[in-house]
């Protein structure tokens, strides 16, 4: 554990003052950088800052594409004095702000956007091919042994060795990881821009298409084209702004980089330390956070990170759930815009602006939970061991 | 749309070669740090734990268990649609080491964690072999 001293330093300093989403779905004529730069200059009109005002640039690379910071820069006619795009896979959006508020706490640049964009709906159907590999890996990057000879393909599968270690060593069930999926169904139908807002019941969820076993089509997120972004400034300035800020309270990542297969890290998170790092920082424990949005890439990986969190006890996250814990009236309001199982998956970056939404409290009554001076928000990625977790609260 | 499509070929970089040179004679080897006695995998140029570049390539039981696995029911490459549905796993060899694998000779609903393998090399293409696993008692 790093000196949580240092860390406490920046606790409430800056704040997110803008959010900001492109359209979600199927958007044809769309390409990633159109997407994000439409979310970033959404995200900046709700900040009520001018183009002027945004002096750095952090975003995430796309999948295949290089210099990506540069094209957004280009697009959005900025020449920044902070701007880089990071590789942290899902977890990037979230190191994003982290990133942001270190660039600005070190007096390189005041006004940060952030963010993520993807077209995924439109690039895994251009062909039979794709249709298939439902892959976003670039072939040069794809794994070239010790997977594919084996049959062994995609994210899924990865995530699905996880959920049934899980399942033999804490009895969890289908049904348990249902409950996520049937929760932020809920949830979607709420929001007029997730892209999937059909109910959903337990029966669907049991009998859908099996994709990957232990994992049928509804234990998985959505592919859309979609991006987000949010601002980031000091807590100075964000009073000066239109919104009432949204502190950054706290945040920590952690890596698990000797791999997925290693030590428990199937069943035991890169989200459990890179949590202690958030709460360190927040001064805050699981008992103080009203709500959660947890990168829900698939069902399963919710019920570890709510473990890892400590919102339960490991190999508890099932019942936990199964509990109603998740829904709008439960204990703990988990992805309360839809999560990436029905909103749209784009990476965690619209949990991180379902989180400010959650903090401003200005939801319509149906999608606010009841408790939400303070949220969790979660990023988990790379090749499933990159983590990084952040906390807003109300300023 | 055809179903004799070439099935994947592993692509061994100059660290794996020797484990792919192993697996063509029929013995599943890895290597194994001369200075604390680890076995490592996926090869590298040093063991990760002490970074040393002394080790050897060590021949393997070929004996496990399963620590995981998943039955894929869905396609993600023509290769595998008449294979469907199969079984890749994780298997903890006697000696450490955790590896990628595609079970056989078991029916995808017999699979269970904890499951004790063995190493079946198996030509899968003309001149590709591959370090397969079977039930063992």
């Amino acid at each position: 554990m790093t000196d949580p001293e240092r860390a406490r330093r920046l606790r409430d300093r800056y704040a997110i003052v803008g959010i900001g989403q492109s359209a979600i779905g199927k958007v044809p004529g769309s390409s990633a950088l159109s997407l994000l730069v439409d979310a970033m200059a959404n995200a900046v009109e709700d900040a009520g800052l001018r183009k002027e005002d945004v002096d750095g640039i952090v975003s995430r690379g796309p999948d295949e594409a290089y210099t990506h910071h540069q094209l957004i820069g280009q697009r959005l006619g900025i020449d920044a004095e902070f701007s880089t795009t990071l590789d942290n896979g899902g977890a990037s959006q979230i190191l994003s702000v982290a990133l942001a508020v270190m660039a600005i706490d070190a007096g390189l640049c005041d006004v940060v956007v952030c963010g993520y964009g993807r077209d995924s709906w439109s690039r895994t159907h251009r062909s039979e091919a794709k249709r298939e590999s439902v892959s976003l890996v670039p072939e040069e990057q794809a794994a070239k042994e010790f997977g594919p000879e084996f049959g062994l393909f995609g994210a899924t599968a990865m995530h699905a060795f996880g959920a049934r270690r899980h399942m033999a060593l804490y009895g969890t069930t289908q049904e348990q990881m249902g409950a996520v999926a049937l929760a932020f169904r809920e949830h979607a139908m709420r929001n007029p821009s997730a892209y999937i807002r059909d109910p959903l019941t337990m029966e669907q969820y049991l009998t859908a298409r099996r994709i990957v076993e232990p994992f049928g089509l509804l234990d998985c997120s959505v592919p859309v084209d979609a991006a987000g972004a949010v601002v980031v400034t000091s807590m100075e300035r964000a009073k000066t702004l239109r919104h009432r800020p949204t502190a950054i309270t706290g945040f920590g990542t952690f890596n698990n980089l000797r791999g997925w297969y290693a030590d428990d890290h199937m069943t035991t998170t890169a989200a459990c330390k890179s949590g202690q790092k958030a709460y360190a920082m927040a001064g805050l424990g699981p008992k103080d956070i009203g709500a959660v949005q947890l990168y829900d890439c698939f069902t399963y990986m919710v019920l570890a990170q709510l473990e890892d969190y400590g919102f339960c006890a490991k190999g508890e996250g099932g019942p936990f759930a199964a509990s109603g814990a998740l829904r709008m009236d439960g204990a703990l309001p988990a992805n309360t815009s839809g999560g990436q199982l029905s909103e749209g998956h784009v990476e965690g970056m619209l949990q991180i602006l379902e989180a400010v939404r959650q903090v401003r409290g200005d939801l319509p009554r149906e999608r606010q939970a009841p408790r939400s001076d303070a949220v969790l928000v979660s990023g988990h990625g790379g090749h499933t061991v990159c983590h990084s977790s952040l906390i807003l609260t109300r300023a | 749309m055809t179903t004799t499509a070439a099935p994947p070929i592993p692509q061994p970089t100059v660290e794996s070669a020797p484990f792919w040179e192993a697996v063509a004679k029929g013995e599943l080897r890895i290597q194994r740090c001369a200075r604390d006695g680890d076995f490592f995998f996926p090869p590298a140029s040093r063991c990760p734990r002490d970074w040393s570049t002394e080790w050897t390539w060590e021949k393997l039981s070929g004996r496990g268990t399963i620590r995981s696995f998943v039955v894929f029911q869905r396609s993600y490459h023509p290769a595998f649609r008449e294979a469907l549905p199969y079984a890749v796993a994780i298997v903890e060899l006697e000696e450490g080491a955790r590896l990628v694998t595609r079970l056989i000779d078991i029916a995808v609903t017999d699979v269970r964690v904890g499951m004790p393998v063995a190493v079946a090399f198996t030509e899968v293409a003309e001149g590709t072999t591959l370090p397969l696993f079977r039930p063992s008692r």
